[in-house]
């Protein structure tokens, strides 16, 4: 379907109308933990895969970091109001519904705001500080307890050559 | 452990880290008494967590800093301009262990150099002849490898991949050391079983900090009063000019103090020159030892850089000593190059939660996740080179910010120098250049993290008006008064710097020994 530059302003204007209405019913009483209102949920997780999208790892990851996102955004009412608000205007948007592509673009229209930041800041620092994303990505973490990585593979990349140690002999030194 | 009464005027050294702990060592070897002051805890090797973002609360000096200047990590890490330590040990602690030497000519680097616009440049009152005794003394002490004797380790993935990168790029001198971590037993502690924490603190204890070597020992003579979580607030001076206390808080608060015969400062350059302008009086107005107001100026953080390189073969970056590759051909002055002074490229790895953190500050999106998804494929490298010293680039006391003390915060204000910019610029392209060599897919130029080496705020100079201390770290202003650490370095030079910390802290603690052995002290 050939989307109208009227329909898109119906559309924007009826999500502003949803998004105010919402707004004073939701925003109450968002959750400060997942599971409260699984549309917020469903957005923020959507919008943390979107911000950092890694195919081969599974929600469990993203979710985990949208429970730090939350506990993060909830520090204070003025914060929780902030975020509840910014929220629902990204909901209110439709960005649920958005292909990778828009939703990317979407989200970089937003970049800049605190709201944004906020999930960012928060999702690096968790999201792969994750031990089920440590092993998605081929990291093994703590290792003195294994007995280090001496025999577990610390010079096992055999598609070189043995590299000299030893400093340069020659001239020129 | 040895009690020195609190009104006996004793030795006192504030920071127990590569310049405190040593310098601790040397004198209670020596025969002196000394009091050791330590803002941190006492943690073992045993406390450690192999765990980034744990180590980091744990081991972190994160008492209030701000920072100013153009230098990225006012917007990035605007709280965080260094990264060190807070602990028994300093942040020998949780080095990597790279330890080469000084170059001759970096020691007469405004005479080498000549005059750099904007640059306050300045030979050092000591040259390398002076020094090279004392840096024998302190690779041996530290075990540095490829030197006296101590074995090369052998090569990790991530070396090599850098190694036989230089190789195809022309390079002829890298190795996997010097580095302060055993190949083999030495000196009492063990070889190094490639567990690929360093940055977290080494829980093996192959890797030499005073931790493991110099603070111990120094117990050992029972001539040392050690005092974790005693962070110094304030020296105090008598009617002639000298010091003669040291105002302390415990961890509750409480102010504690130790008349001092001797005063030496190592808290690491931020610190060391807060503690000085904090000390201000009416005799010194702008801060104790500064009547020629270069307290906390001329402060250089080495140039860094990184870059990771992505392959479409396992690397596995992680496993093994972090730092344990160098290559030294970029290290010399060569002014065709655009810039003056060198770089040395080391290999580096950051586990994914620091790696998110700082390979790219602020990134988002799919080209960072690319970063990230290539973990187990990529190889890492740091580059670390001179900077230019500036009298702008200085650490000041915040008039807005205090710590929880109650102290004014210091401020840490950067700016790069255009022979910097320079410098990385080049040194990027060329560690790019190395790693295509070897089949590099992509590679990612990271900036400079915050701070790992500070240096330079009091800096030594043969004129009392350049500088704040003299050939042997002794204040100008001050006789009694010696800064033992990093901030005393007149310039950088391109090598890491905790060799010549320990090398200058040996040096002076002979010093400062023969001085009271002839009561001239
Ligand atoms: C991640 C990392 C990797 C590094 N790798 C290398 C490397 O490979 N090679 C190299 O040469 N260097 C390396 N360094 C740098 C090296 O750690 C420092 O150069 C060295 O530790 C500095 O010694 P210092 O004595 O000046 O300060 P520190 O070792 O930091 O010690 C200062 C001590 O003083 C204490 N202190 C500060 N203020 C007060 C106060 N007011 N009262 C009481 N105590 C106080 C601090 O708590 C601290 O324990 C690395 C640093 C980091 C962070």
């Amino acid at each position: 379907m050939k989307t109208t530059k009227r329909r898109l302003l119906i559309g924007s204007a009826a999500a502003t109308m949803m998004a105010s209405t919402f707004a004073k019913v939701a925003i109450a009483k968002l959750p400060l933990a997942r599971g409260g209102d699984p549309a917020s949920d469903k957005a923020l997780v959507r919008m943390i895969r979107v911000m950092f999208p890694h195919k081969r790892f599974g929600d469990g990851p993203y979710q985990r970091t949208a429970d730090a996102v939350l506990a993060a955004a909830g520090k204070t009412p003025a914060d929780r109001v902030a975020f509840s608000a910014a929220l629902h205007d990204l909901q209110a948007s439709g960005f649920t519904e958005l292909d990778d592509k828009a939703a990317l673009a979407k989200l970089k229209s937003i970049e800049d705001t605190a709201f944004f930041k906020l999930v960012k800041g928060t999702t690096v620092t968790t999201l792969y500080d994750d031990p089920e994303v440590w092993g998605l990505l081929g990291y093994e973490g703590p290792s003195f307890d294994k007995g280090g990585y001496v025999k577990r593979g610390f010079n096992d990349l055999t598609w070189l050559p043995e590299p000299r140690i030893e400093e340069y002999a020659g001239a020129g030194q | 452990m040895k009690q020195i009464a609190k009104d006996e005027k004793a030795v006192v050294i504030i920071g127990s880290g590569a310049g405190g702990g040593t310098l601790a060592y040397e004198l209670t070897k020596a025969g002196i008494a000394c009091v050791l002051l330590e803002a941190g805890a006492y943690l073992k090797n045993e406390d450690y967590h192999n765990n980034e973002w744990e180590a980091f609360k744990q081991m972190a000096w994160l008492d209030a800093r701000t920072t100013s200047g153009s230098w990225r990590i006012a917007k990035d890490f605007p709280t965080l301009p260094a990264w060190i330590v807070k602990a028994v040990g300093g942040t020998t602690t949780h080095w990597s262990g790279a330890t080469p030497r000084f170059k001759d000519y970096e020691f007469k680097a405004r005479t080498t150099y000549g005059d750099v616009a904007g640059a306050t440049l300045l030979d050092w009152p000591i040259t390398l002849e002076d020094l090279a005794p004392y840096y024998d003394k302190a690779e041996i002490a530290m075990g540095s490898t490829h030197r006296h004797g101590r074995p090369a380790l052998p090569a990790n993935n991530n070396y090599k991949v850098f190694a036989n990168g230089a190789e195809r790029v022309g390079y002829k001198l890298y190795a996997t050391g010097p580095y302060a971590t055993n190949a083999e037993p030495y000196d009492g502690r063990p070889a190094s079983i490639q567990d690929g924490f360093n940055f977290q603190g080494d829980k093996s204890k192959a890797k030499w900090s005073t931790l493991v070597r110099e603070i111990p020992r120094a117990l050992e003579t029972e001539l040392l009063d050690l005092r974790p979580e005693s962070h110094v607030v304030r020296i105090t001076h008598d009617a002639s000019g000298k010091v003669d206390t040291v105002v302390y808080a415990d961890k509750s608060g409480a102010l504690h103090e130790q008349a001092a015969h001797i005063v030496c400062v190592a808290g690491n350059s931020i610190e060391t020159a807060r503690l000085l302008l904090l000390s201000e009086s009416n005799r010194f107005p702008k801060g104790l030892a500064n009547s020629s107001d270069q307290v906390g100026r001329n402060y250089m953080r080495h140039l860094t850089g990184s870059v990771y390189a992505r392959f479409d073969k396992p690397v596995h970056m992680f496993r093994g000593e972090t730092m344990a590759g160098i290559i030294a051909d970029e290290a010399a002055h060569k002014p065709d190059r655009g810039f003056v002074g060198g770089y040395y490229m080391e290999t580096l790895s950051l586990g994914p939660s620091f790696l998110a953190a700082f390979a790219e500050p602020g990134g988002w999106g799919p080209e960072f996740a690319e970063i990230m998804d290539a973990y187990d494929r990529t190889a890492g490298m740091w580059i670390v080179g001179e900077d230019m010293p500036q009298a702008t680039n200085r650490v000041t006391l915040s008039e807005t910010v205090r710590d929880q003390w109650g102290l004014a915060a210091p401020n840490v204000h950067f700016d790069d120098h255009k022979n910097d910019v320079a410098m990385r610029n080049y040194a990027y392209d060329h560690a790019q250049k190395l790693y295509k060599a070897v089949g590099a897919i992509d590679s990612h130029r990271t900036p400079p993290y915050p701070s790992t080496h500070n240096l330079g705020t009091c800096r030594m100079s043969a004129k009392a008006e350049d500088g704040v201390v003299d050939r042997w770290g002794r204040a100008h202003d001050v006789p009694n008064l010696f800064v033992s650490d990093g901030s005393v370095m007149t310039t950088g030079a391109a090598a890491n710097p905790t060799l010549t910390i320990v090398a200058l802290a040996i040096r002076q603690a002979e010093y400062i020994a023969g001085e009271l052995k002839k009561g001239t002290l």
